[in-house]
């Protein structure tokens, strides 16, 4: 535990220090600000005003929508919204810690310490989660405390949905600390890691994109990667559908492969990494 | 597996091999060295640039691993992270994080160690005092010069009170009064025990601080031992005597003995005590008074730059 704490106090200084906490939450700050300036727009206001003082209904294209819908309607499209954000930013701030560690003159003062390698790594990437999942929950907190605020709606789902995002980011985190301890280098973790989510999006159409391949072999590995890669498209669209089942009479129709197959690339990715760093020589 | 010994550090066949590349034979770094460290020792461990001593240290830290042969510290082998319970280490050109100050350095490394918060409260301030750095406890170690994050990176590796402490050029950019007081540290912590582990270029830092000292060549121990059997490990005497003429220097070197004229006085490398009677037997006979004779004690630095010219020829060959 002391070790846990340890490195969760380094990379938070760490953080503070660069600015990577600064700069991290002020971001998530301005997109509190433009959803708190936006739901707070008088065109907004009158719409929540009438439909309260009228039995809780707005009317939308000629329909009269509730204004648990309408709420649920607009947290869910902020959701996928977020989910990218948070990803992207968490990212961006906790791929260096793997290769800083490693660094020569750096490294000595860390493994001198009885601690053996797995818990040193493990513990910085507890450390690492802790510091994304913190302003994931910054992020969706507030927007969701803005909205119960607004509108008295309380729908704990959307603050849940930061549960499935925080899943996609420790997923991630994992795969840019294996590419840090094999590679040294905060660049490279930074672009592999994007480029499995991004690939992992291209990857959603593999069924259409093997059928158009003129070979067996092709199409195989279309498939392969698929099942391999972490599932970043379907997650997003998970948070988007758990966030706004029951809202235009949708129902959540959640599929567990995503999240199983993700979990098992995370896993090996973080496997991999421990294993990898118990053999590197410094 | 925890074997007794008498010793905290000992190290055992120890050989290690890098890979050079495909098609390539390895380069042997460590060539099967032996050394040990006991309690309350101030060990040091000497060579040129590539002999092994960064190599045997890291080793023993477990950063790592030999081909062959093996290390303990404390009777627990270097394999088992617990064996580094008690070692204290100071990389050279260490880089403690420059935006933590002395005292969050401290604390880090302190709960990595396993101290409590309490006490490490407690050990910060006493440090901090031992390496004269008390004023600049919340300072950011990144304004701190190179001499004052030397004596930090101590600070850090004495956080925990190790009773082994490696140390890769301690006294590397500090002034010479923070030298002093570096030694007077070590010196102490061994007066309390702690088995000091010293690898250093400065030869006349080893000479002053260490009782006994390894010099490392190519991978294997060339020597080891107290700096006094080192340093008079070679048989020179210094004779003053009259008539020194030039019949008599003929005559020493006739008998196998090397002969230097030095300042007015001879030197004389001898093979034993009784060849150096027999040359004093010689003056006698010729009538020459003898008025000195006294040893003549090489320094550190000769020792050194001796073993590190003399051919080894089966290193060589492997090589």
């Amino acid at each position: 535990m002391r070790v846990l704490w340890a490195n969760i106090e380094d990379v938070w200084r760490e953080a503070a220090a660069r600015w990577t906490l600064i700069a991290y939450f002020f971001l998530s700050t301005i997109v509190i600000i433009i959803f708190a300036s936006a739901i707070n727009l008088d065109i907004v206001d009158g719409a929540l005003a009438g439909a309260k003082l009228f039995g809780k209904e707005v009317e939308m294209r000629g329909s009269e929508v509730s204004i648990e819908k309408l709420v649920l309607g607009v947290e869910s499209g902020f959701s996928a919204g977020l989910y990218l954000l948070c990803t992207f930013l968490s990212i961006f701030a906790t791929a260096h810690l793997v290769p800083r560690m490693q660094e020569k003159g750096t490294i000595d003062l860390y493994l001198s310490r009885p601690v053996s390698r797995t818990k040193l790594l493990l513990s910085r990437y507890f450390a690492g989660l802790l510091l994304a999942g913190s302003n994931v929950f910054y992020l969706l907190g507030s927007i969701w405390l803005i909205v119960i605020w607004k509108t008295h709606v309380v729908h704990p789902r959307f603050l849940v949905a930061g549960a499935v995002i925080l899943f996609v980011i420790a997923v991630l985190l994992a795969f840019a600390f294996l590419i840090g301890v094999v590679t040294s280098s905060t660049a490279v973790s930074i672009m592999a890691s994007v480029g499995v989510f991004m690939f992992s999006g291209m990857l959603v159409g593999h069924d259409r994109i093997a059928a158009a391949l003129s070979r067996e072999w092709q199409a195989a590995i279309i498939q392969t990667l698929y099942w391999v890669i972490p599932k970043t498209a379907e997650l997003g669209a998970a948070v988007f559908t758990f966030v706004s089942a029951n809202s235009f009479g949708s129902k959540i129709e959640l599929s567990a492969s995503p999240f199983i197959t993700t979990a098992a690339f995370g896993l090996a990715s973080l496997t991999l990494a421990i294993w990898r760093f118990h053999k590197k020589e410094f | 597996m925890k074997i007794m010994t008498d010793s905290l550090i000992e190290v055992r066949s120890l050989r290690k091999e890098y890979s050079a590349g495909i098609r390539k034979p390895p380069i042997t770094a460590l060539d099967g060295i032996d050394f040990t460290v006991r309690e309350g020792e101030l060990f040091g461990l000497l060579g040129p640039n590539g002999a092994g001593k960064t190599t045997t240290v890291k080793i023993i830290l477990g950063l790592t691993a030999a081909t062959n042969g093996t290390a303990f510290i404390g009777g627990l082998p270097v394999s088992n992270a617990e064996s580094r319970r008690r070692a204290g280490y100071l990389p050279e050109g260490h880089k403690i994080p420059g935006y933590l100050t002395a005292r969050q350095a401290m604390t880090i490394f302190g709960r990595m160690s396993g101290m409590s918060t309490n006490d490490i409260k407690q050990r910060i301030p006493v440090l901090l005092e031992r390496v004269r750095l008390p004023q600049w406890i919340d300072v950011r170690v990144k304004k701190f010069s190179k001499g004052m994050t030397q004596r930090l990176g101590l600070a850090c590796a004495l956080v925990h009170r190790p009773n082994v402490l490696l140390l890769d050029e301690p006294t590397d950019g500090v002034d010479p009064v923070g030298r002093r007081e570096i030694r007077d540290l070590l010196r102490e912590e061994a007066k309390n025990g702690t088995a000091v582990l010293l690898n250093s270029h400065l030869l006349s830092e080893i000479e002053l601080t260490c009782d006994r000292v390894a010099v490392l060549r190519k991978g294997k121990v060339a020597a080891e031992g107290t700096i006094d059997e080192l340093t008079r490990r070679t048989a020179k005497y210094k004779m003053i005597a009259s008539p020194l003429d030039e019949s008599l220097v003929a005559m020493f070197r006739e008998s196998g003995a090397g002969v230097e004229r030095v300042n007015g006085h001879l030197v004389l490398s001898v093979t034993d005590l009784a060849h150096l009677n027999a040359l004093v037997d010689g003056l006698r006979s010729r009538g020459g008074m003898l008025s000195e004779l006294a040893p003549v004690r090489s320094t550190l630095e000769d020792v050194f730059v001796d073993l590190v010219k003399a051919v080894d020829q089966p290193t060589e060959q492997r090589q």
